[in-house]
């Protein structure tokens, strides 16, 4: 079938399955930025926003875009640089399989909070795992980020 | 005693992290090659089995598929897929695809498709009838079981290590310095303490993958993820009787390994797949693989005896340990001595020692190296078993540890016993700030005045907790790291190193490491790791090694090419050597000058015209200990026994942090995945040894929300043997979160959880069973 | 295995939604999605009700009408629902996972699910709630979480009735984004006290004698009582004895909560 949907702001179409998840329909058409790390909506490595909401494109069936905006982090390619600097500052950066998810999840609670509390940052933050750094890192970085690019 | 660093030691930016948050295609499934064929595995339903009839044909007449691989059509060559260095330390018992399954999740075929679903769909049709064996699901009811679990022939060992197949011992080890029962029977007091550790996941996020396809020149080419590329190629070579010169292996950048990645895990299939059919393949192990089908950390019993006087000194210490190193034997002998090298000689002023035990195969996912590699598991016994003592002695257990332990200039008999499965090497502390470490750490986590614990609300109690640990840098004698510096026109250095970056930040550190040396900065520095092709060799992420023995390659790669610059310089200026000075952007003697950059170009363009370039290699001589002391601070409700730490402290004696946010890093995430094993993570099994962990659902790592306070910091110390003073820092930051943790639960609610994980649910069973009494 | 299905189909109504669920056996309504990817099964038709405009929380003076196919996340963060019961029932669906899941997870697709596990039927239990599902009928959560089979209808939107009162909700996990090992709502509603406790591992249920005995004030009682109407089991993460333990105390401090 069909799929039409916006990528970043431009209209795209592509061919998909109807049992396609929006995660591997965005890989197979180049889309490299989509870090799959558990497939079964439970790690946040995959985030993507969906009409400005962040959702796991593992498990949002790709059907479900139609006619929606998908933002990926080629879409937000500056705050997505501006944030790595954080996370370079506080030794963030590991391995960085769940950076590109962080940036996503981070742009979408900047646009959703305008002073988050600790709690608020922790509770949209929390279903991103990272198993490097042992989260304090991050957190600092995120939060220092949040702070400057008010 | 540090000495000031331009580069090194200072805060810099790890080289690849922009690339990374910004989606850059540098991870390996974004390499494979364009029309690659699918991999899927059939794996084995049963713990123990034999396959008595095997029927691909129907899967093989699916259209779109290409290969069924089994193990009657592909090499019956036994290897280790451990991922070690040569003689292989761990038994040789593990063939491609073989006839016998031994545990759930278990290989049996594998099919090759044009896609996914048609290679599940084969996966399907594929007809297999097993001959179920009784499994061992027990491993202490493993050794000497009328079920043998690896009974075929054609499996070794490279040198003697205990390997008995026949009794289910993969292998075994005993020590003995001094006399322990006649010291022990001298001791005013001896404790004697029995702890169990639980198979833990890796929990990488990339999960396990790699691609194939044959090149311009016919050779084999895999992008993989993993710790070890140069052990892949030989190995492989060995197991598929290829010439080494016939594959390349590449690994790009890596989501996380924690030693899950220095064994194999898809690369042989992908391989057999490509050279077989000539197409490109890629093999990406699904989440439940990922768990169920690679590797745990090994599930072990310990038990520490402690003999001391009255004063304090510890004067004997007896451990015995068995471990479970499930259905195959990687790092079985390994793990199992660090148990005793990398913990025991924390107490270095004891008369007498001993450890020992046996490794035994079970029906379970196999084990494998995972960070701590034993030293996590004898860590988590030994020191809450100083606990248990220092109690018994009426001491506090911060003045016992000072007492008795590790100092500067100090040594212990342990290291020139044991080594990686082999005798070990003799070596002083030459760098050894355990003392402050313990000083600091019992100051920052405020132990005087909240030791043992305190009453916070009706039903709420904090307390606090210490631990001790050490770790080594490198394998000495037998981890060897090279790095290959050019100078290129425009005078900027290229860095080939075969240092395996797998997210720890090697590229980084051995980036600022070369700088140093030619007085630059990071951006003149353009690295590259780590792919059999282009760069020099080096045994890969695992043991501590990266630092000190890839770091100490650079460092000597560095000094080399100054000295090569200088040469050059002083031939084009027509001056003697020694009346050369450079200062990283310039070469002055006297009146005379040329900048590097215009000295780059001449040599490139003019004369002499030839290209600058230098290798060196090292290896480690001794491996210097990393030491720290760790506290922590654990609010109980005792109604219900949950529990959350409220804050970590850790000191860390790992010399000089080439990269201090890094290596803080490297402590914290340690700490957090220790954290993980010590209170929330578990490998669970039904009773017919099918994982039930399976998936981030069932295995809970630590989140966001569970960290609430880590406060790290490093002791001021130079390891005269380390590059520029450093130590490794990798893996000692996930030993003590075990010990901590179960100290400071015994100090809050008086009750000693044995087994891992502390979990609120042992904790109140156990005040129970206290109340009871 | 991957999910499998031949057709995608966008109701256009609910009647139509309806008839092509009859169509075949093998159709199937799709909420999020999450689940359906994890049965790993072989459908015909993915049948998709996002075009029907069932993703809103409308309000009367009595009742709250929520569209079965609100995400959890617009739920726990509508203003209406955060009037409810001091944001309490917002603060239970906050528990599950994390936003990013929570935004495709739905509220019909939680009910629908029934699981266990479920932390919204859970927060949900001891309100009045009714689902109404088309084509004709409407049911009490408590009768739909105890319906054994099938349902025949589509859930069109579940109906909560304002009231006046407290609420408690604990998870007993063992990360922020596991399972709950076991889950309690206790809420005081109109001067009743209502204990609903979840993942025994049974799906949530209430205990209503122990809900009798804490209307009469004797909360260490009725949290007796509840440790022992209800049915509780072992599962490979806790113990049966462990969700007994936790049930008199975390009922008992639920009702003290609820009636402070």
């Amino acid at each position: 079938m069909k799929l039409r949907f916006y990528l970043n702001n431009v209209e795209v179409e592509y061919e998909i399955q109807p049992d396609e998840y929006l995660a591997q329909v965005l890989r197979r058409n180049g889309v490299l930025s989509i870090r799959i790390g558990c497939d079964e909506s439970a790690c946040g490595s995959c985030t993507v926003l969906v009409d400005d909401k962040p959702v796991l494109s593992c498990g949002l069936l790709a059907a479900k875009v139609e006619g929606k905006h998908v933002t990926t982090v080629e879409g937000i390619q500056e705050e997505a640089n501006r944030l790595a600097d954080y996370f370079g500052d506080e030794g963030a950066d590991q391995c960085s399989f769940c950076s590109v998810g962080f940036a996503l999840i981070v742009h979408a609670l900047r646009k959703e909070y305008k002073n988050p509390t600790d709690e608020q940052i922790k509770d949209y933050i929390v279903g991103n795992i990272c198993r490097c750094t042992g989260y304090q890192s991050q957190f600092k970085a995120i939060k220092a980020y949040l702070k400057e690019a008010k | 005693m540090s000495k000031k660093f331009k580069v090194v030691n200072n805060k810099t930016h790890s080289v690849d992290g922009h690339a990374e948050m910004m989606g850059r295609a540098v991870y390996t499934q974004d390499y494979e090659a364009p029309g690659s064929l699918v991999l899927k595995m059939l794996r084995s339903p049963h713990p123990f089995a034999r396959i008595k009839n095997i029927d691909t044909s129907k899967a093989e007449s699916l259209n779109g598929v290409k290969c069924v691989l089994t193990y009657k059509n592909v090499p019956h060559v036994a290897f280790s897929r451990a991922g070690q260095g040569a003689p292989q330390p761990s038994p040789i018992d593990k063939f491609i695809l073989d006839e016998y399954v031994r545990f759930v999740g278990d290989e049996v075929a594998v099919v090759a498709a044009i896609n996914e679903k048609i290679a599940e769909d084969a996966l399907k049709l594929i007809q297999v009838e097993y001959e179920v064996l009784e499994p061992v699901l027990d491993y202490k009811t493993a050794y000497k079981n009328k079920s043998v679990i690896h009974p075929e022939s054609g499996i070794s060992q490279a040198f003697e290590m205990g390997f008995r197949p026949k009794d289910n011992v993969a292998a075994s080890y005993e020590m003995e310095v001094g006399n322990v029962e006649k010291e022990l029977e001298k001791c005013d007091v001896v404790i004697e303490h029995t702890a169990e550790t639980q198979a833990q996941a890796h929990a990488m996020l990339e999960p396990h993958c790699s691609n194939a396809r044959l090149d311009e020149h016919n050779r084999l080419v895999i992008y993989t993820s993993t710790q070890t590329p140069f052990h892949i190629r030989r190995i492989m070579a060995q197991t598929l009787g290829m010439p080494l010169s016939q594959i390349r292996i590449v690994k790009p950048r890596v989501g996380g390994g924690f030693g899950g990645k220095q064994q194999f895990h898809c690369e042989m299939f992908v391989a057999l797949v490509t050279l077989r059919t000539g197409l490109p393949s890629k093999m990406v192990y699904t989440r439940e693989e990922v768990f169920a089908s690679s590797y745990t950390r090994h599930p072990m019993c310990i038990t520490m005896k402690i003999g001391a006087d009255k004063d304090g000194t510890i004067k004997a210490i007896d451990c015995h340990a068995l471990s479970d190193t499930g259905a195959y034997g990687e790092h079985a002998l390994t793990v199992f001595m660090i148990v005793g090298s990398k913990v025991l000689p924390l107490y270095n002023k004891v008369n007498a020692v001993r450890f020992g035990g046996r490794v035994l195969y079970t029906n379970h996912v196999p084990a494998g190296a995972y960070r701590g590699y034993g030293a996590i598991q004898g860590n988590y016994v030994l020191e809450s078993a100083i606990d248990i003592l220092a109690e018994k002695l009426h001491m506090d257990p911060v003045e016992l540890r000072k007492k008795n332990s590790m100092k500067e200039k100090e040594t212990s008999p342990i290291f020139e016993i044991m080594g990686e499965g082999t005798k070990g090497t003799a070596m002083i502390m030459e760098s050894c700030k355990l003392p402050y470490c313990i000083e600091r750490g019992a100051e920052l986590i405020d132990w005087k005045n909240k030791y043992p614990r305190k009453e916070v609300g009706p039903h709420k109690v904090r307390s606090v907790g210490c631990a001790i640990a050490m770790q080594g840098s490198g394998i000495p004698f037998s981890d060897m790291g090279s790095c290959a510096i050019t100078l290129q026109d425009g005078g900027f250095y290229m860095v080939r190193c075969g240092a395996t970056d797998i997210g720890q930040g090697s590229d980084t550190l051995i980036s600022q490491i070369v700088a140093e040396e030619l007085m630059t900065t990071v951006d003149k520095i353009v690295i590259y790791s780590s792919d059999t092709d282009l760069a020099p060799f080096d045994v890969g992420a695992y043991a501590s090694s990266t630092t000190y023995i890839s770091g100490n390659a650079a460092w000597k790669t560095a000094i080399k090419m100054r000295e090569r610059l200088i040469s050059e310089a002083a031939t084009m200026l027509g001056v003697k050597e020694n009346t050369v000075e450079f200062d990283g952007k310039k070469f002055v003697s006297g009146e005379k000058e040329i900048s590097l950059f215009d000295l780059s170009n001449k040599l490139i363009y003019s004369a002499p015209q030839h290209q600058v370039a230098v290798t060196e290699s090292y290896i480690g001589h001794v491996s210097p200990p990393p030491f720290m002391a760790a506290y922590a601070e654990v609010e109980v409700d005792t109604e219900t026994g949950e529990y959350e730490v409220i804050e970590y402290v850790s000191v860390v004696d790992c010399g000089t942090t080439i990269n201090p946010m890094l290596a803080k890093g490297q402590v914290e995430g340690g700490i957090v995945q220790g954290f993980g094993m010590a209170s929330k993570e578990a490998v669970l099994y039904n009773k017919n040894g099918q994982m039930l962990s399976n998936s981030f659902l069932y295995y809970h790592v630590p989140t966001t929300k569970d960290i609430h306070k880590l406060t790290t910091e490093f002791a001021d110390s130079y390891e005269p043997t380390g590059p520029f003073g450093a130590k490794s820092v990798g893996e000692i930051g996930i030993d003590t979160p075990p010990a901590v943790i179960c100290n400071a639960i015994y100090n809050a609610v008086g009750v000693r959880i044995n087994s891992l994980p502390i979990t609120p649910e042992k904790i109140l069973k156990a005040m129970k069973e206290k109340e009871n009494r | 295995m991957s999910l499998r299905a031949k057709e995608y189909y966008r109701a256009s109504s609910l009647e139509d939604a309806y008839n092509k669920l009859k169509e075949n056996p093998k159709n199937v309504i799709v909420g999020g999605g999450l689940w359906l990817k994890k049965t790993g099964l072989e459908y015909h038709t993915i049948i998709d009700l996002s075009n029907l405009g069932l993703d809103q929380i409308k309000e009367d003076k009595d009742f709250i009408y929520v569209g079965s196919m609100v995400s959890l996340r617009d739920f726990e963060n509508s203003p209406i629902i955060n009037k409810l019961f001091n944001g309490v029932i917002a603060f239970g669906v906050r528990e599950v996972m994390g936003p990013a899941f929570r935004n495709i997870a739905t509220i019909g697709g939680s009910v629908y699910g029934r699981f266990p596990f479920s932390d919204v039927i859970a927060a949900l239990l001891p309100l009045d709630v009714k689902v109404k599902l088309y084509p004709n009928q409407e049911m009490s959560l408590n009768d739909l979480v105890n319906y054994r089979g099938k349902l025949d209808g589509i859930i069109e939107q579940i109906i909560i009735r304002k009231e006046e009162g407290k609420a408690f909700f604990k998870k007993v996990k063992t990360t922020a984004l596991d399972f709950p090992m076991i889950n309690f709502s206790i809420v005081n509603r109109s001067g009743k006290n209502y204990i609903a406790i979840g993942s025994r591992p049974g799906v949530a249920a209430l205990a209503y004698k122990a809900m009798e005995e804490a209307d009469k004030g004797n909360y260490e009682k009725a949290a007796e009582i509840a440790s022992q109407e209800l049915q509780f089991l072992d599962s490979s993460n806790i113990s049966k004895e462990y969700r007994i333990d936790l049930t008199k105390v975390y009922v008992l401090r639920g009702l003290k909560e609820v009636n402070e």
